[in-house]
């Protein structure tokens, strides 16, 4: 089985990991690398405005949410507005997708399964809410999908709410669902079910629900390992 | 040769997709691989990315456009090339080239490209021949249009496809494929674009596949007896029943009661039954109208009326066109079991044979039963085997329980 090189970031900026996305995106374009890799990372406050931005989404112009502590990206992402911070597991897959499914509606399902099976071994049921990509549990977002594909390659992907703060999400109309209910898994779980592993254990079921899911080796390698692989521009 | 950019299939399940943005202005040199433009499709975006060399002549969605997947976006081609008719091609379904995989949608020369760049003749031709866009041209032809018959609408009197709406049944001397009555057009997804391509492509113009049920006919059998103490009224043949119960059966099952119409599933409203007879030097089906409508002693009357005007030949065009869908019947001549050749544009048709006794197994039991085994041969474009398969269980359960066609 290939591998899918799964790289833990820790907590990083978006800006700067944007841009490692990129590289790696050019680098399999081009035929430089060919294995799949997956990023990890969580990232300090920040909005970010995908291509189906609506203005109603956001209460706040972009200055003002500077002004309330917020970073504010515009990116080439799929979907509306959204939230990530602290205690938000973010997850960005750069799949060359010629070599799974030349299919985005297939490989947008496969990410909420990826999702589904991640809550499943914390007992949250998650669910899909036909028309609206994401995962759901019991009416509430946990989780958030967009992604960008550059010739099958894919770039972007997933945030799971695992003990992000909900009050964050205040400032917007997270995805452009009005009334939309946030959740974390934490939140889920209950004050009385609190684990000090849960983010550990987050993400070892991210990685394992990963590889499965797209029939990969999900390998852990430190970052610097990349240029080995073929990634020379990281 | 200007070429069409259009909206690629992201995935087999898209239907449409949304132009986000822009990326090359009106009027940029682009080489294949430049981004063109940005779609999304749920909550992805992809690029869609210049499938030739040359310049982008036109946008021809704005950004924020919502479009139909295969439906043209933009032209590439010479800087100056005249696309004046690239809005009429635009706005019709014949660009609509779908390749599948990599989601190409390039047109080229010889296809619908053609339209794109289709210049407005200002004199007429010489040879007496007359202004039109190929694309009328060719459906003039497909109809049997004479086009010198047809007023132009377009520019300096050119025919433009909307001028034949008017006379598209207008062709001398042919019958008219037409049945009357209300329908619903339902347009072609991708994968149905793509089931009739792929099956096309293996098995000819009219992918045909058989299902084959044997029914029990005791109660039909004795139905027809009892109707005949009737006197000579009550004389029913079994084809008559045969045509009755699958005319109520296709009522309740319309995906089969329908044309392959190229660009669409046509689904007829009403029933219109065909029903082959064999005439000296040939065979034809004259059509019992509204037959999911009429009752059993209607249709025996109609069907002997047209058989007997079918063998004098004197049937009249509105007679023997439009069925929905057709029967035919050899049980008559001996025939065991047969299987029956679609009439396009009509999706289906029964081929009925002989009632006879036949050893089967009832309730565990071997006893002697009168038997019609039946095969249904099905356009696999517009029929799947599992909506034959529902449809024969409903024509089943009519002849099997003949009581229920006047419930």
């Amino acid at each position: 089985m290939t591998s899918l090189l799964t790289v833990n970031l820790g907590c990083r900026d978006y800006g700067a990991v944007l841009a490692l996305q990129r590289d790696l995106c050019q680098a399999r374009l081009h035929g430089e690398a060919d294995s799949d890799v997956l990023l990890l990372v969580e990232h300090p406050d920040v909005i970010t405005l995908g291509r189906g931005t609506k203005p109603s989404s956001l209460p706040h112009d972009s200055s003002a949410l500077r002004r309330l502590g917020y970073q504010v990206h515009e990116i080439e992402r799929g979907g509306d507005v959204t939230y990530h911070g602290p205690g938000q597991l973010v997850g960005y897959p750069v799949l060359d997708l010629r070599q799974h499914r030349e299919d985005l509606h297939w490989y947008l399902r496969q990410l909420e399964a990826v999702l589904i099976d991640v809550l499943a071994v914390f007992d949250v049921p998650g669910e899909r809410v036909a028309g609206s990509t994401g995962v759901w549990t019991q009416g509430r977002k946990i989780a958030s999908i967009g992604i960008h594909v550059k010739q099958w390659v894919t770039f972007h992907g997933f945030a799971l709410n695992v003990t992000t703060d909900l009050s964050r999400f205040e400032s917007i109309v997270p995805c452009g669902i009005d009334g939309v209910v946030m959740t974390s898994i934490a939140h889920e779980l209950g004050s009385d079910h609190a684990r000090p592993t849960l983010w550990s254990e987050a993400v070892t079921a991210v990685v394992d629900a990963m590889g499965r899911t797209f029939d990969r080796d999900a390998t852990l390698v430190p970052l610097e390992t990349l240029p080995q692989f073929g990634f020379t521009r990281v | 040769m200007a070429t069409k950019v259009v909206m690629e299939a992201l995935s087999p399940t898209m239907e449409e997709g949304r132009l986000v943005e822009w990326k090359m202005a009106e009027g940029a040199k682009v080489s294949v691989g430049d981004v063109l433009a940005e779609v999304e499709t749920d909550k992805a975006i992809m690029e869609l990315v210049a499938r030739v060399d040359g310049t982008l002549l036109k946008h021809l969605v704005p950004a924020g456009s919502t479009v139909p997947v295969a439906d043209p976006v933009g032209i590439i081609g010479e800087p100056g090339e005249d696309i004046s008719g690239g809005s009429e091609g635009g706005g019709s379904s014949e660009g609509s080239d779908i390749s599948e995989g990599s989601g190409g949608g390039d047109v080229g020369e010889g296809s619908g490209g053609g339209e794109a760049v289709d210049v407005a003749v200002a004199a007429p031709l010489p040879g007496g021949r007359v202004k039109a866009s190929p694309l009328a041209r060719r459906m003039a032809e497909e109809q049997g249009i004479d086009l010198s018959s047809v007023t132009g609408s377009g520019p300096g009197g050119r025919i433009v496809k909307r001028d034949l709406a008017g006379v598209a049944h207008a062709r001398p001397g042919a019958a008219p494929v037409t049945a009357t009555g209300g329908f619903e057009d339902i347009p072609l997804s991708l994968m149905r674009k793509t089931i009739a391509k792929r099956l096309v492509e293996s098995i000819g113009p009219v992918p045909t596949f058989y299902l084959t049920v044997e029914i029990d006919m005791e109660r039909t059998w004795d139905a027809r007896e009892a109707l005949k103490l009737l006197g000579p009224d009550g004389k029913v043949s079994f084809n008559d029943i045969i045509i009755k119960a699958t005319a109520l059966a296709l009522k309740q099952h319309p995906e089969c009661n329908a044309w392959w119409q190229g660009d669409a599933i046509r689904q007829w409203y009403e029933v219109h039954l065909g029903m082959a007879v064999a005439i000296d030097g040939g065979l034809i089906t004259p059509v019992i109208r509204h037959a999911d409508q009429k009752s059993l002693r209607e249709i025996s009357a109609e069907a002997r009326v047209l058989a007997e005007k079918a063998r004098e030949r004197k049937l009249m065009p509105e007679e023997y066109t439009g069925a929905t869908f057709t029967v035919s019947n050899l049980g008559a001549f001996g025939i065991d079991h047969f299987t029956a050749i679609i009439n396009p544009p009509e999706a289906g048709i029964l081929a009925i044979g002989g009632i006879t006794q036949r050893p089967v197994v009832v309730d565990g039991e071997l006893v002697v039963r009168r038997r019609m085994p039946l095969t249904m041969s099905c356009d696999h474009r517009v029929i799947d085997g599992a909506m034959g398969a529902a449809f024969l269980q409903t024509l089943r359960a009519y002849l099997e329980n003949p009581l229920a066609m006047v419930w």
